[in-house]
């Protein structure tokens, strides 16, 4: 794998758990879920991928943790969005829209 | 600990997933047995997910440090004024740190390189007086040694620091030696560097081996490090012995200031000094055996401690005339060797404490140097760290960036200050201490100097950048992108000004100490000694290490003292075994006919012993009675000349003349006292002077002791030196003469000046630089205080102000800063007045002239520093200033 193809999937994961978190706080599963819910099953999240992605971006400071219940009384580890986060999303967001546009452009031209 | 933490941490929570995806299915209906093999099948194997987590973690953690280090050093080359600028205050403040912390480790923290030190200890009896005895006999070792082998593997005993002659090929050389028990060297763990070490015999008797085992570096100086010295016959005071061996480099004997320069079998004691002949049987015997001790694997030194009690209580009753031990303990063995007197080392502690808080508060200097420039950049790349929080970057992100890069600087700051704290130290080890015993002033970087200055270096990083890395990453871009270039720093300058503030103050508390310091060596001296040291020259020798006996010694000593008085040029010349602030001191313990000693109390006076003219060489006056003559000889009766503060102890100051007294360990023998001499000061110079007395030399020698010439002359020193030596070798060709020096310099001893000599040195040059420091700090934020007012300046001016106006403002700002920063000093210099004080003479640690004085010198100085910032501002054309932004 080159590097740029890295960092586009990364950047695309990274886009997706952040859109995800935007709604309020998640547990790793409910990432998952939430991921494959608003893509409509295009995108399925692997533990694998999910926990050192979420793991990276909570030490980049874009997300926080912290321990709560899940819904069946499970000590579970919950994820939100940090104010640097927040604004991570907004870049990525209108980063993403350019280049698709930039690529549907090029693509219908 | 954290890391542990976070492991479990994240295996709970991969687990978790898994529990919960297995739910999920037995949810929607799948058998739970079933729902928990796909849950891990989709998984993928926990160990797995967590190892890529963890080394996506630690990958992300390196790659950040690898960028933070790069775009740290291109800031710091992109800014080369202000990196050198900042690396070399650092290195000014790191350097005094490691400089002191060297000495520190030298005095308190390096061990003699012995084996399992931690299990090594000495013994010390506590007298009935309240005193400290770590001198024991012969027998005494050989019961104590007997009776603790319940906790102790092993005790040795050596005599330690004995002064003798080492003749080879010729030459007649001084050597310090320890006598030592055959398993000194296996007690301690020693190994040899070249042959064998002394070793165990059945039993410590005066048949033992002539053989004598060399000091490295004696070995090295002296026999040029030729390994053909084993099996060299050499004299020890004149008696042949073999040289067997040589001890390892770096070991200096059993502590690690003085330098052990050769090793005897303690059995040779009785044979190459006369003062030791029964020291074997003898339990009164003057001369200390240091009791050194190994402590039995597992054993504890506390539980040592009841042990030694009940021996101590079984010989004192035992032995009660020369026994007289309240309690007998040990001592876990220190740097400086078997501790004597357990209150002397807490002393240097304090001095030790002392200059660390003093060194460290330079390096705070330094830092709030380097922390304000930080800082002025700081609100330059506010912008800068604004954009970049607004693409993303998290704030903990930026922030550790920032302190990346002061992390560099501290780390740069850090290498070029062990450099000149390398240069300092040696520095200090090249001073003269002028005396004659082996003192090791090596304050050589070990890895403790280099942890210390690291971990300072650390410290420095996070206190100079932690502040404007804080201040940088604050700013909200909106407000910031809209704000001009003047009223963005605004809020910076009071920041500054409080920084600077506690620069002046803690400027101001360094200069006062060191104020103090100075004026107590001013005061020491210019002290009254009660004598007078100016065209005195002291020659020293030793008969006993050319291997005379006693007969000999007197005869020499005697026909010595006519020659030299009789020199051209010679007014009055005297011998005395020991010389006021030297190395060597006697004292004895008496008894006085019709004094009655509380219980408890100690009748003690310490002595010299000199010959007829030594009061008129030294210029002590008589206030009654008579001085000795040369008919106070061996045979005639006993007699004394007794200073005033004996005669005011011991008989109220009635006269003294022709009362009697005697030593405590030979009642037998009265004293006669025939003269009182006004106070005159032995050895220190401040406390009180203590009772005093004087022998004659002919009536209280032995001949074993170093004995000094004392001549008083208008002669230059060098003339002086030639005819004293040539009379000397005319009468003893090979008599060592082991040290020559003006009674002058033979105050700056530790005894005498030294101590406050290099205090002083020491605290004014911390002084000096935190003045140094201080006033970079004071021009600093003054002149960017101006500039910043350039416009408001130019607007002022324009509508007619005066110059000398402009000067009063930018001045009225300095003069906040600078008063301010005095009124926190001399606080916190009250503060820290009470830890000083016990180190100085003569002197208040809340002296107002020295408050005054330095506050004064402080505030002109810093004033200086505003002025040219001033006149800078006061010639500010209008229209310039006006188009400036």
């Amino acid at each position: 794998m080159t590097r740029e193809q890295t960092e586009l999937l990364q950047g695309t994961l990274d886009m997706l758990i952040l859109k995800s978190l935007a709604l309020g706080e998640m547990h790793g599963l409910g990432i998952s879920r939430r991921i494959e819910q608003i893509t409509r099953g295009t995108f399925q999240v692997k533990p694998g991928s999910l926990f050192p992605a979420l793991h990276r971006m909570e030490e980049e400071g874009w997300l926080e943790a912290s321990w709560g219940e899940s819904e069946n009384n499970r000590r579970a580890k919950y994820y939100r969005l940090t104010k640097a986060g927040k604004r991570q999303l907004e870049t990525e967001t209108q980063r993403w829209g350019r280049i698709s546009l930039a690529i549907e452009r090029a693509l219908e031209a | 600990m954290r890391r542990r933490r976070a492991d479990a941490e994240l295996d709970e929570e991969v687990r978790g997933y898994v529990e919960m995806l297995a739910e999920e299915k037995i949810r929607n209906g799948i058998d739970a047995q079933e729902a928990r093999r796909e849950a891990k099948m989709e998984v993928g194997g926990v160990e797995q997910v967590k190892e890529q987590t963890r080394e996506i973690r630690a990958g992300h953690f390196l790659e950040t440090l690898w960028q933070d280090l790069r775009y740290g050093a291109r800031m710091l080359r992109k800014n080369p004024g202000f990196t050198i600028v900042a690396v070399l205050t650092l290195a000014l403040g790191i350097g005094a740190n490691t400089a002191i912390f060297s000495m520190v480790d030298w005095a308190t923290l390096r061990m003699p390189p012995v084996a399992k030190p931690e299990q090594v200890a000495s013994l010390i009896a506590e007298d009935t007086y309240g005193g400290w005895d770590d001198g024991f006999s012969y027998p005494d070792f050989a019961d104590i040694r007997s009776q603790s082998t319940a906790v102790f593997s092993d005790v040795a005993g050596a005599i330690i620091f004995a002064q003798d002659g080492l003749s080879a090929d010729g030459n007649n050389e001084p050597i310090w030696t320890n006598y030592v028990t055959g398993n000194f060297f296996q007690t301690i763990g020693v190994k040899p560097a070249l042959g064998s070490l002394i070793q165990p015999l059945p039993g410590n008797s005066a048949d033992d081996e002539s053989v004598l085992v060399l000091g490295y570096a004696y070995w090295k100086e002296h026999f040029g490090g030729d390994p053909r010295v084993i099996g060299k016959s050499v004299l020890i005071n004149g008696h042949p012995v073999a040289i067997i061996g040589v001890a390892p480099a770096g070991f200096h004997g059993i502590t690690s200031l003085l330098d052990t320069q050769g090793y005897l079998p303690l059995g040779m004691a009785a044979v190459t000094s006369d003062a030791t002949k029964d020291f074997l049987t003898n339990r009164k015997a003057s001369t200390g055996l240091t009791i050194i001790t190994r402590l039995k694997p597992g054993v504890a030194l506390t539980s040592a401690q009841p042990v030694l009690k009940v021996i101590g209580q079984r010989l004192s009753a035992q032995y009660p005339s020369t026994d007289k031990w309240k309690n007998l303990m040990a001592f876990a063995l220190s740097p400086t060797g078997p501790v004597d007197d357990p209150q002397s080392d807490s002393i240097v502690k304090v001095i030790s404490a002392l200059f660390l808080i003093l060194a460290g508060l330079v390096l705070i200097l330094a830092c709030l140097n380097v922390a304000n420039l930080l800082l002025a950049r700081a609100f330059g790349r506010q912008r800068e760290m604004a954009v970049r929080a607004a693409v993303g970057g998290a704030r903990s992100r930026l922030v550790r960036q920032l302190l990346t890069e002061s992390l560099l600087l501290a780390l740069l700051g850090c290498v070029a200050g062990i450099a000149l704290g390398s240069v300092a130290s040696r520095f200090m080890g090249s001073i003269n201490i002028h005396m004659t015993i082996p003192l090791i002033l090596d304050f050589q970087f070990d890895w403790r100097v280099f942890a210390y200055a690291f971990g300072v270096a650390a410290l420095t990083a996070l206190l100079v950048g932690i502040t404007p890395a804080l201040r940088a990453t604050r700013g909200d871009l909106n407000n910031l992108l809209h704000e001009n270039a003047r009223t963005a720093t605004a809020g910076s300058f009071r920041g500054r000004s409080a920084l600077v503030i506690a620069q002046v103050g803690g400027s101001l508390m360094l200069l006062i100490v060191a104020g103090l310091f100075v004026r107590s060596l001013w005061n020491a001296e210019h002290a009254n000694l009660g004598f007078d040291p100016s065209n005195v020259v002291n020659f020293t020798v030793d008969p006993h290490q050319a291997g005379y006996n006693e007969a000999q010694s007197r005869e020499f000593l005697k026909t010595l003292l006519p020659r030299v008085s009789a020199l051209p040029g010679a007014e009055t010349a005297a011998l005395a075994a020991t010389v006021p602030m030297g190395g060597i001191h006697y004292g004895a313990e008496l008894k006085i006919d019709g004094y009655q000693p509380s219980p408890g109390e100690d009748v003690h006076a310490g002595y010299n012993a000199v010959s007829p003219r030594y009061f008129e060489t030294l210029r002590i006056p008589l206030l009654g009675g008579r001085v000795f003559l040369d008919s106070d000889n061996e045979k005639s009766p006993r007699v004394a000349v007794i200073n005033e503060a004996m005669a005011e102890k011991y008989w109220h100051g009635e006269d003294p003349i022709g009362r009697n007294f005697a030593l405590a360990d030979n009642p037998q023998n009265p004293i006669e006292v025939v003269g009182e001499v006004k106070n005159s000061r032995a050895s220190h110079v401040a406390g009180p002077i203590n009772p005093y007395l004087y022998f004659p030399l002919t009536q209280k020698y032995d001949y074993q002791e170093s004995v000094t010439l004392q001549l008083r002359t208008h002669l230059p020193l060098a003339t002086a030196n030639r005819e004293v030596l040539g009379a000397i070798h005319s009468l003893a060709p090979v008599m060592p003469v082991l040290e020559i020096q003006t009674m002058t310099e033979a105050l700056d001893t530790i005894n005498g000046l030294l101590l406050y000599q290099f205090g002083a040195a020491l605290a004014a040059s911390l002084g000096i630089l935190g003045l140094a420091l201080a006033v970079v700090g004071v021009y600093g934020v003054v002149s960017y205080g101006a500039s910043q007012r350039t416009h408001e300046i130019g607007i002022r001016m324009a509508l007619g102000a005066q110059p000398a106006q402009v000067l009063t403002m930018i001045f009225r700002q300095g003069i906040f800063i600078v008063s301010s920063g005095l009124v926190a000093g001399i606080l916190a210099a009250a503060a820290i007045a009470r830890l000083v004080g016990n180190f100085l003479s003569g002197v208040s640690p809340v002296d107002p002239l020295t408050y005054i004085s330095a506050s004064l010198l402080l505030a002109v100085i810093a004033l200086l520093a505003c002025y040219i910032p001033a006149r800078r501002a006061m010639k500010v054309d209008p229209m310039v200033a006006l188009r400036y932004e």
